[in-house]
């Protein structure tokens, strides 16, 4: 039945279809260019990144270093769950943090139903959409990102990028060493939900809170000002 | 989904009816726009982004026999199975037999408005399977026994009362209160876990087919459609032929109009894309996916001067901005797609004859094609299937007659003038004493239901004589 369908599906189209060949379709393409640069909320890329993380109702941290980070990935589980315990993906660089800087003490896979707190390392941070990215695979089950009811996310400050149409390739360039992912995820927010009487409410059915850290150099006062700029709203 | 379109004006009036539910539709009906337009107002890329993207989709459904194929070619590299179906029935026994060659018993689906349009849901439980829909508005009207009234917002029509004694009907979990909305999505949240943790095939939709890599894009806020992406052993993504765009970032460059153009947000908590099974380096994911695409109608629109219509990104815009959706509601249009666009496309995808009142119910204020992010000429098109209406003769004989008798008069100006000057004079006279006519003759519909204000002065044509007459008697002098 679907092959049958097929043909006659193609053939319909290719009457509906402008006559051109690969080549005349591929120069079209072209033309089209890109998508209008869309606006940030700053100039600078990693504060436009937190403030827009903020405005998507993540909440956000920054650490100098990966000894940083895991303190500051200490606090958030004391201040949450009284824990040192969390799942995090088999990524290499969550397997390399020195989780005993501040005791903790994670549980490298895939997350189990009832483990209410996961860790993962984003690819990309994107300013425009204020999203990290990370593709699917043994360093980050997708299980992780939408099981767990607090998520957090660490992303390296030199992996922000502006846009989508800078993040594309980027994700590309992976795509071209390891292969293309089973899935590619842009995170923007806990998960939410305003189907009952227009009414917001956090944790649908994915995480309650999404939490960012993000890891290296910022912009002096970069996090600060993201801060205020979201408070004023 | 059964069509109840022939009944719209019967449906209408009762919508208007209840009262409650107007009350709800006037709220979202004040909100809604607000909220779009300050979303639009902090992203002064709009119209260039508007212009951008209706150049690639106009290009892309251009050469959309091209693009498809190489979307194929690319989903069945990535490890997917392909199907193609031409009608709904065609798609619903596809995905059945896939359901049956895995034994599968229980199915975890995700928001898809195709899936809608051929009643699959409905076509799999006669075949005994369950299927659990997983968007929180879509599962709330399955378990209430409805039909979506919103693309979008599918059980915006419902208050939260109606949310919260449903929930106590249906969910066996003993005592509790459910008093506020947090407490109801959490509540669904757990029941649906489980379903979620035990279902053999999860179905989802696609927001856009990327010709360039294979990869399908699902854009919601729940992370339902991701729950069910990812966690059973079987995925079918059911979509249509024309979602398909040339390259992912003409798919990330749509988000920035749709999402905003739909919740006001500049972006949805989860934009994933997936390009087909588990790999090897995966820890988890579907073993196996199909995707299966639908035309039902598409080709032929495409060839068509209504091609236009296949650009919509679905983002319900142009419902939140319809004087007629907002008095209405969605379940007035008595099928799957509602508003301007549902009067478009409703027609197209069924028949004009079932659904010749939709092209009607329209004010032609133009606000619909103003808010629409693809910049679809629906006024344009409801007017075009208005005149298909009277050609095909689906428009009562009673208004042929005064269309007929309405352009006959207006191939003649002098008795057009003429005899509109004496209907004027003759409504000023009746309307003298109150300002305004009760019944209008010929119009008993119309005045059943509003009053007429009695003109003023002469016609315009009679007044602009009038002063021609009287600059020239001046010129003279
Ligand atoms: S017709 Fe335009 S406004 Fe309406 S749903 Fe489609 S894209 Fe949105």
């Amino acid at each position: 039945m679907s092959t049958e369908a097929r043909s006659a599906i193609f053939a319909r189209l290719q009457t509906a279809s402008a006559e051109a060949t690969a080549n005349d379709i591929l120069r079209e393409s072209w033309a089209l260019g890109h998508a209008p640069y869309p606006p940030l909320p700053c100039e600078n890329t990693e504060q436009a990144f937190l403030t827009n993380v903020l405005s998507n109702r993540g909440t956000v941290d920054h650490a100098q270093d990966r000894s940083a980070a895991v303190k500051a990935i200490g606090r958030y589980l004391y201040t949450h769950y009284r824990t040192q315990r969390f799942v995090a993906g088999n990524d290499p660089r969550l397997a390399a943090m020195p989780w005993r800087d501040a005791g903790l003490l994670p549980r490298f896979g895939t997350v189990e139903v009832g483990e209410p707190l996961t860790v993962g390392f984003a690819r990309l941070g994107v300013a425009e959409l204020g999203a990290t990215v990370s593709w699917t695979g043994k360093g980050n089950p997708s299980a992780n990102n939408l099981l767990a009811e607090h998520h957090i996310t660490l992303v390296d400050s030199a992996d922000i990028v502006a846009t989508s149409e800078d993040a594309w390739p980027r994700i590309q360039a992976d795509m071209e060493r390891i292969g293309r992912p089973r899935g590619i995820n842009f995170v923007a927010g806990p998960s939410s939900t305003a189907d009952i009487e227009g009414q917001l409410v956090c944790g649908a059915h994915g995480p309650r809170a999404w939490h960012v850290i993000v890891i290296g150099k910022l912009p002096k006062d970069a996090l600060a000002n993201a801060l205020a700029t979201t408070a004023d709203k | 989904m059964e069509q109840k379109s022939d009944t719209f004006l019967a449906n209408a009036a009762t919508a208007m009816n209840d009262t409650a539910a107007a009350q709800r539709r006037d709220i979202m009906a004040a909100f809604t726009p607000i909220i779009r337009q300050q979303s639009i107002d902090g992203f002064s890329s709009y119209e260039p982004t508007r212009k951008h993207l209706k150049r690639v989709r106009q290009h892309t459904l251009n050469h959309l026999a091209h693009y498809l194929a190489e979307f194929e070619t690319q989903a069945l590299a990535n490890g997917n199975h392909v199907h193609f179906a031409r009608t709904p029935q065609e798609l619903n026994s596809t995905v059945l037999d896939i359901c049956q060659q895995h034994s599968a018993r229980r199915i975890a689906k995700g928001k898809s408005m195709v899936t809608e349009e051929t009643g699959l849901t409905a076509e799999l439980e006669k075949a005994g399977l369950q299927v659990i829909e997983t968007d929180l508005g879509e599962y709330i009207v399955q378990q209430a026994g409805e039909t979506p009234s919103h693309i979008v917002g599918p059980a915006l029509h419902k208050s939260a009362d109606d949310v919260r004694q449903l929930f106590l009907d249906i969910h066996p979990l003993g005592e509790r209160e459910l008093e506020h909305t947090s407490d109801m999505v959490a509540e669904a949240r757990e029941v649906l876990r489980t379903h979620f943790l035990q279902a053999e095939v999860g179905i989802i939709g696609a927001n856009a087919l990327i010709a360039e890599n294979g990869y399908a894009m699902l854009v919601t806020n729940e992370g339902n459609g991701d729950l069910c992406a990812n966690l059973p052993p079987v995925l079918v993504i059911c979509t249509t032929i024309d979602r398909v765009l040339p390259r992912a970032e003409d798919a990330t460059a749509m988000l920035r109009l749709l999402v905003r153009s739909a919740t006001g947000q500049p972006q949805t908590c989860y934009t994933s894309f997936y390009s087909g099974p588990r790999r090897a380096q995966d820890q988890d994911g579907p073993v196996e996916v199909h995707i299966v695409l639908l035309d039902n109608e598409r080709s032929d629109i495409l060839d068509s001067e209504y091609r236009g219509i296949l650009e919509c990104l679905r983002c319900g815009a142009c419902l939140n901005h319809c004087p007629i959706y907002q008095s209405v509601g969605g379940h007035a249009y008595g099928w799957v797609y509602q508003g301007p666009m549902g009067s478009v496309l409703t027609p197209l995808l069924t028949s004009l004859e079932q659904s010749a009142a939709l092209p009607n119910a329209c004010t032609a204020c133009g606000r619909c094609e103003e808010v629409c992010p693809a910049d679809i000429p629906l006024p344009a098109m409801l007017r075009d299937l208005r005149a298909r209406e009277y050609t095909e003769k689906l428009t009562p004989a009673r208004w042929r007659f005064g269309i007929a008798a309405h352009a006959w008069l207006a191939q003649r100006p002098r008795l057009y003038h003429s005899l509109s000057g004496i209907a004027v004079k003759l409504l000023r006279l009746l309307g003298r004493r109150k300002g305004y006519l009760r019944h209008l003759p010929f119009a008993g519909g119309w005045s059943s239901q509003r009053d007429f204000p009695a003109p003023q002065a002469a016609t315009f044509m009679q007044q602009l004589h009038d002063k021609q007459r009287r600059e020239r008697q001046r010129h003279e002098h």
